[in-house]
């Protein structure tokens, strides 16, 4: 039985948005702290933890987000160490662990954007190092760790549709599922696609008043 | 837990064509997105104002709105119009669309760190716009854009993965008809990673390589 595509359909699929947000949400939290914690150890002068941070955002930037997202789902329950994750704690895993790779990458670019007499400033005044990122560094480097972040924050909800393909109804699956039922994959995948483009470009406009209002001035 | 991977040898002609077919849509989407978005960042600092309108709207549209669902709506959306259209014409058209949108963006912010001196130098030495574009504006810009250039190449590649959902026969499509043949999930996804790895750690090479070759000046 097929149904003309209607108001009707736009429930499941604000429903899937909804589950979109969520998951982007949870996975900029989850990414955001390994992205902080990566991003250090790359800036760092520690010989390990420069290493094990550099390799960890090249590998995760050098695959593609489906495969990061195959491994989890499907890969790693063949393990057999009992790990067998359900679709939506599969997807915020991969997406937090593709997150923390670009967060990283960001977080080290910015804190090697603040000049190097501010590191050699701080240390002259004899802070400690947890004194001289809390105070010195990391207000700087902010300046340029918000408006990239942001940006890749906006990526994340266009690049968290592939979680779709796990048969995790976020917004894309939930666009397919519609489609099906009505055969009007048109009309379905407009109607995805513009819910998509209300929350990223409603997002990029809200930064870039946020940014010209507030990171201006500093 | 013990890692098979003699079962895959088989199959390992489906993977080189898989690679093959992703590697191709990646260089054949980069040249024509490339081009089409020189034309659309040149829309979109024009001083006529509908081509203005015109390159704005594209590039946020195709930059708000996720790849995989413009893929949908292109193969399924012309199906439903009565035109079949093949995976691969889909893949090529709507992935070359969707970076254009991309290197749009970088273009312009190469063409808007051109200081606006050489605009007014190349028409000193008495060449038309086209010519100053050509030989004074391009060539700098050109070398501004090419890091992110680079950058959006290795993107490209990596979503272009995202076309097995239309059922191209590229990488990712012939892991998961392996992996349904073999049932050796992990370690074709494994052997997927690393070539996906490998091959985009090849184009930053080849890319950085080729920077160094040209832009010497």
């Amino acid at each position: 039985m097929t149904q003309d595509f209607g108001w009707i359909h736009l429930v499941p699929l604000l429903n899937g948005a909804w589950l979109t947000i969520q998951l982007c949400f949870f996975s900029l939290l989850i990414g955001g702290a390994i992205g902080i914690i990566v991003g250090l150890g790359a800036a760092s002068k520690n010989k390990l933890a420069n290493v094990l941070s550099s390799i960890y955002i090249r590998l995760v930037r050098g695959v593609p987000l489906l495969m990061i997202i195959f491994l989890i789902y499907f890969a790693l329950p063949m393990l057999h160490i009992g790990i067998n994750f359900s679709k939506g704690f599969s997807a915020v895993t991969a997406l937090s662990i593709y997150a923390g790779a670009y967060l990283g990458e960001i977080v080290r670019g910015g804190i090697q954007s603040v000049p190097k007499g501010q590191f050699e400033a701080a240390d002259a005044l004899g802070m400690t190092t947890i004194q001289k990122f809390r105070h010195v560094i990391i207000p700087q480097a902010m300046k340029f760790i918000i408006p990239p972040g942001i940006g890749f924050f906006i990526a994340l909800i266009k690049d968290s549709s592939l979680v779709s393909i796990i048969g995790y109804i976020d917004l894309t699956k939930a666009g397919k599922v519609v489609s099906s039922l009505t055969f009007n994959p048109i009309a379905s995948f407009l109607a995805v696609a513009a819910v998509y483009f209300v929350l990223c470009f409603g997002l990029s406009k809200a930064s870039y008043y946020y940014e010209k209002r507030f990171l201006r001035s500093t | 837990m013990n890692l098979v991977f003699h079962d895959i040898i088989p199959y390992i002609p489906l993977l080189v064509s898989g690679l093959g077919t992703s590697l191709m849509i990646t260089v054949i989407c980069m040249l024509a997105g490339t081009v089409l978005g020189l034309f659309v960042a040149l829309a979109k600092s024009s001083k006529i104002t509908p081509l203005r309108y015109f390159g704005n709207t594209y590039i946020e549209i195709f930059r708000n709105t996720p790849l995989i669902v413009q893929l949908y709506l292109l193969y399924f959306g012309m199906g439903q119009l009565g035109l079949d259209i093949s995976p691969l014409w889909s893949a090529l058209i709507g992935i070359t669309i969707n970076n254009a949108a991309y290197t749009a963006e970088i273009f312009r912010a190469g063409l808007s760190s051109v200081p606006k001196g050489l605009y007014e130098a190349g028409s000193a030495l008495g060449m038309n716009a086209a010519q100053t574009f050509r030989h004074v504006i391009l060539p700098p810009a050109f070398r501004t854009a090419f890091p992110a250039l680079t950058n959006q190449l290795v993107l490209l590649f990596l979503f272009s993965s995202v076309a097995s959902i239309i059922s191209l026969e590229e990488l990712t499509y012939q892991v998961m008809n392996i992996e349904t043949q073999t049932s050796r999930t992990l370690e074709i996804t494994l052997i997927a990673t690393v070539l996906y790895y490998g091959c985009s750690s090849i184009f930053v090479y080849l890319s950085n390589a080729l920077a160094r070759k040209v832009f010497k000046w």
